[in-house]
């Protein structure tokens, strides 16, 4: 009797998932493990991976991506993928790497393997890595990586690196002779910039990377001189970046250095420039694999080419930060700070300080 | 007096035959709508797991969030922040609105047809936008109205829009199109015969003003003096744009600050959306206390009326110059920082050389690529025009049962109406997102999933809309109607519909404007095929500069502005010749 209950549940409950859920239902009892083929890929020659990843994505014949890329930057990247594999469609959705990872993770919890691929910064990561939703993808791809990015890479393959992001110190030449700009991070405490250097509100991955290059001790003293420096406290990188260049403040103490890059580039009196003896903040994007990915082949097709001198030209391009190759705009001989991601513990640490020394509210 | 003096006959018997049928699929839509998501943000407001994690659909419950969220001193001091920031945003607010809408409808005063036009050209530009220009305009070292205020006078740094006055001008501009079009609605549909009497009693202009006609529109008055506080307290641009550099930190910056990590704290965001929640319905409880006597404002009845304008005498041209002069401060002086912006190539005080400069590389830019550009406005443009007819017909609805029929639980209809503004976007957008990825519906990717959610965000907006109208009509014409044998529903379409329109058609411009402009769900809710305008915008944001995000805007201008004329057009068809 004990069994024919049992057994009814057992059908009440697939029916309730199948009733839910099909797709997710059908895909537990069908598909081959991801990792096992991408354990299998790793023991073939290169050409025979390569050859085995385009039949496998032909068949599949289309992909579900995030890109962290937005808007015309982010279909330009794909319609590069596109035109070299005209045989996978690339569905793509464009969103703030936070924004992704919850999307993703909203999915997998639901059963829904809706995405294959996803482009993440690292700091990013953990949230979805402690739900064990990532694919352990090795790839003779990230050989390409030199030598002064390899700590971004994974030890345990669960991502592949493909740019980085700069975070650094930049100002208007117009309101500060280069003379008398700010040489090093200490100099923004200098009295003479009071109330003339712009950061966002608290931002992890800022913190980070100041928390990785100077140590607890002096970032929390950094954070105080720079508190009591009175700085602009102000939402939104680019809007910053063009408030500056506009002449409503003198100094960026904090913000992707390629918006003013461009914007000079577009116009050479642009009144920008780049403080690089001061070390530049680096942290990368890269791309991960759903454990439970429909379209694996496809994925790693992706993932792989986005190392490819092809994609990574286009990143230098765009001015943001090649992996592999030349940087668009920052000299080689600049000091690179490169950072991933810290325990909760200390990044909760970080955010306290910030609003101990700079986040003091009227 | 007998509260139930106003509600119709053919309420008390709850509505025959097509009546039920409408409430059953009225209580039906917010179960679906809005008790759905709104028990996802109760349940996750309680659990200390995150939506994915191992136990977080165990009956085990905890108030850990709420204590982190209300234990911290920074809370109270924001909370204490907003309440003045949102009192003086909503005074002021309300103040111009009144203004505008008894000048545009009320008075004699030359030009009322355009000022009102441009003051609702204001609520198309998008926020991040405005916000932006008043950046320009009041900065303390590149604002325009500063540079020119010290050419004048030799005074430095007159005008800070970084500031909490800043803040309130800023935000209060923003939301004074919402008390002109309440107001306006409920201004159209007063019958001028009690105003005539006062006057023949001898009362003066400003007697009659303050005695006859403000006391017969209380009902908008509540509800714009209610929307435009939660408005307030749940505003998120200007506090967090300029707020940041004032150093006032608001409840909206605040739950921002802490719930916007990676990975996103949704208990926390839920326990705080509870705390908006509470706070939205106590000052519903005072609006419905308000208008709990709904006799004394129907001026709607039988007989024929057109609402009179006063005439003011040689007073008309000072009304309008003011008017003139607070519709070019909320619309024309941000839309023409726009359209300078737009012909830069990178954002620049005014001087000769600027425009000798200018170009139209912006718009070449972004009309380049049709797939990028057109295809989201289109997409916005059946977004908007779709959810707000939606949003119309429910309310309108939900509206009757609740201020028409003495039925049990129709308070809760209204409370759960209005129970959606207090849900920030992002925790809608999330259970919107969650509930279809359970729940095997195909809409996930469509323009129907975001159109879904559109109707439970702004239903509140709009239910408070068609019940100011709703609250001005007299029952003895659906009585009339029924004596004479006919149905609940042709009753409700010959009679309360065409009474309804100057709310309804107020409200379908209300929405489908934000919903053209709306950003946080569009964007969790986007993918490769739906995607809107208002994605775009936030696109050239975060890609681009100011004036290629400028150039976007009065594209979009340009388009609703033409969207708005053609719904104008088709109303007139169609006798609808109030409003907008």
């Amino acid at each position: 009797m004990k069994q024919v209950i049992a057994c009814l549940k057992l059908v009440v409950i697939a029916g309730v998932m199948l009733a839910l859920n099909p797709s997710g239902f059908l895909y537990a009892a069908a598909a081959q493990s991801p990792e096992r083929l991408f354990a299998e890929l790793a023991k073939l020659k290169p050409e025979q991976r390569e050859r085995r990843l385009e039949e496998g994505s032909r068949k599949e014949g289309k992909l579900n991506f995030i890109h962290t890329f937005r808007g015309k930057l982010a279909r330009g990247h794909v319609r590069l993928f596109e035109k070299r594999y005209p045989f996978v469609k690339v569905e793509m959705a464009d969103m703030g790497s936070q924004d992704a990872a919850e999307r993703f993770i909203a999915e997998e919890t639901a059963g829904r393997h809706l995405t294959d691929t996803i482009s993440l910064a690292i700091p990013d990561m953990p949230v979805i890595l402690n739900q064990n939703l990532v694919a352990k993808y090795p790839t003779p791809a990230t050989r390409r990586v030199p030598k002064q990015f390899q700590g971004f890479l994974d030890k345990q393959n669960q991502w592949v690196p493909w740019y980085w992001s700069e975070h650094g110190i930049s100002y208007n030449t117009n309101l500060i002779p280069p003379d008398k700009a700010p040489k090093s991070w200490q100099d923004l405490c200098n009295p003479a910039y009071k109330g003339q250097v712009s950061f966002d509100p608290p931002e992890t991955r800022f913190m980070v990377g100041l928390y990785v290059m100077m140590g607890d001790e002096k970032f929390q003293a950094w954070l105080k001189c720079m508190g009591e420096n009175q700085p602009i406290i102000q939402r939104g990188h680019t809007q910053r970046m063009n408030l500056m260049l506009s002449g409503d403040h003198a100094v960026q103490g904090d913000n992707f250095l390629y918006v003013g890059a461009q914007e000079k580039k577009k116009d050479p009196k642009t009144p920008y420039a780049i403080v690089y003896s001061a070390p530049i903040l680096a942290y990368a994007g890269a791309m991960i694999i759903n454990k439970n990915t429909q379209n694996p082949h496809a994925a790693a097709l992706f993932s792989d080419w986005t190392l490819s001198e092809e994609s990574q030209k286009y990143v230098a391009d765009e001015f943001r930060g090649p992996l592999v190759g030349k940087h668009p705009y920052l000299p080689d001989t600049i000091e690179v700070v490169t950072f991933g991601y810290l325990s909760e513990e200390v990044v909760d640490r970080l955010h306290n300080y910030w609003k101990q020394h700079i986040g003091k509210k009227k | 007096m007998d509260m139930g003096a106003g509600v119709s006959s053919v309420g008390r018997r709850l509505a025959p035959d097509g009546g039920k049928l409408a409430l059953a699929l009225v209580v039906l839509i917010l179960v679906y709508q809005v008790v759905i998501p709104l028990l996802m943000v109760v349940w996750t407001s309680l659990k200390v797991e995150r939506p994915g994690e191992a136990g977080f659909f165990d009956l085990s419950f905890s108030l850990a969030n709420y204590t982190r969220a209300f234990g911290s001193r920074d809370f109270w001091q924001a909370t204490w922040n907003t309440l003045y920031f949102a009192l003086a945003s909503t005074a002021l607010s309300f103040g111009l609105g009144t203004f505008l809408a008894w000048v545009v409808h009320r008075t004699n005063t030359p030009f009322a047809r355009l000022i009102g036009v441009i003051t609702l050209g204001r609520i198309i530009i998008p926020g991040i936008l405005i916000t932006v220009s008043w950046i320009l305009l009041a900065s303390p070292s590149i604002g325009v109205l500063n540079n020119a205020l010290e050419a004048v006078t030799g005074i430095k740094r007159m005008l800070n829009v970084y500031s909490f006055w800043g803040m309130v001008w800023v935000h209060s501009l923003e939301i004074t199109p919402l008390a002109y079009l309440l107001l306006s609605a409920a201004l159209q549909s007063m019958d001028p015969r009690l105003e005539e009497a006062s006057s023949v009693a001898g009362a003066g202009h400003w007697s009659t003003l303050r005695r006859i006609s403000l006391p017969l529109i209380l009902p908008a008055v509540g509800a714009a003096v209610m929307l435009l506080l939660i408005y307030t307290l749940e505003t998120f641009e200007v506090p967090l744009l300029l707020g940041g550099r004032a150093r006032v930190r608001v409840y909206t910056t605040e739950i921002y600050f802490n719930t916007a990590r990676t990975p996103t704290d949704w208990g926390l965001s839920g326990a705080y959306s509870i705390a908006i929640l509470i706070l939205c319905a106590v000052c519903l409880a005072v609006y419905f206390r308000l208008v709990r006597h709904g006799e004394r404002y129907q001026t709607v009845t039988g007989k024929d009326f057109r609402p009179r304008r006063i005439d003011l005498g040689r007073w008309r041209y000072v009304t309008c110059t003011l008017s003139l002069l607070l519709v070019f401060l909320i619309t024309g002086l941000p839309f023409l920082v726009m359209l300078y912006a737009s012909l830069l190539r990178r954002y620049q005080p005014p001087s000769v050389e600027v425009f000798q400069s200018m170009t139209l590389s912006n718009y070449h830019e972004i009309l380049r690529d049709p797939v990028y550009s057109l295809d989201p406005m289109w997409n916005s443009t059946l977004v908007g025009l779709g959810s707000a007819t939606a949003v119309m017909v429910l309310v309108s609805v939900m509206s009757y049962f609740v201020h028409k029929t003495r039925m049990r639980g129709r308070k809760l209809i209204d409370f759960l109406g209005f129970a959606p503004i207090a849900m920030p976007s992002v925790v809608l957008g999330t259970a919107f997102l969650w509930f279809y990825l359970l729940v095997p519906l195909p809409v996930l990717g469509t323009l129907t999933i975001i159109c879904l959610a559109y109707v439970t965000r702004y239903m509140a907006v709009a239910l408070r809309f068609v019940s100011t109208s709703m609250l001005q009509i007299h029952s003895e014409l659906e009585e009339a109607a029924a004596v004479a044998g006919g149905g609940w529903w042709r009753n409700f379409r010959s009679i309360y519909l065409p009474l309804l329109r100057p709310g309804l058609m107020a409200g379908w411009f209300w929405v489908m404007v934000h919903a053209y402009r709306e950003l946080t769900i569009a964007l969790m809710l986007a993918r490769s095929r739906n995607r809107t305008a208002s994605v775009v915008i936030y696109d050239l944001w975060e890609n681009g500069s100011f004036p290629q995000l400028s150039a976007f805007g009065v594209l979009i201008f340009a388009l609703l502005i033409f969207l708005v004329f053609l719904g104008q057009t088709i109303g007139k068809r169609f006798g609808v010749q109030e409003q907008v």
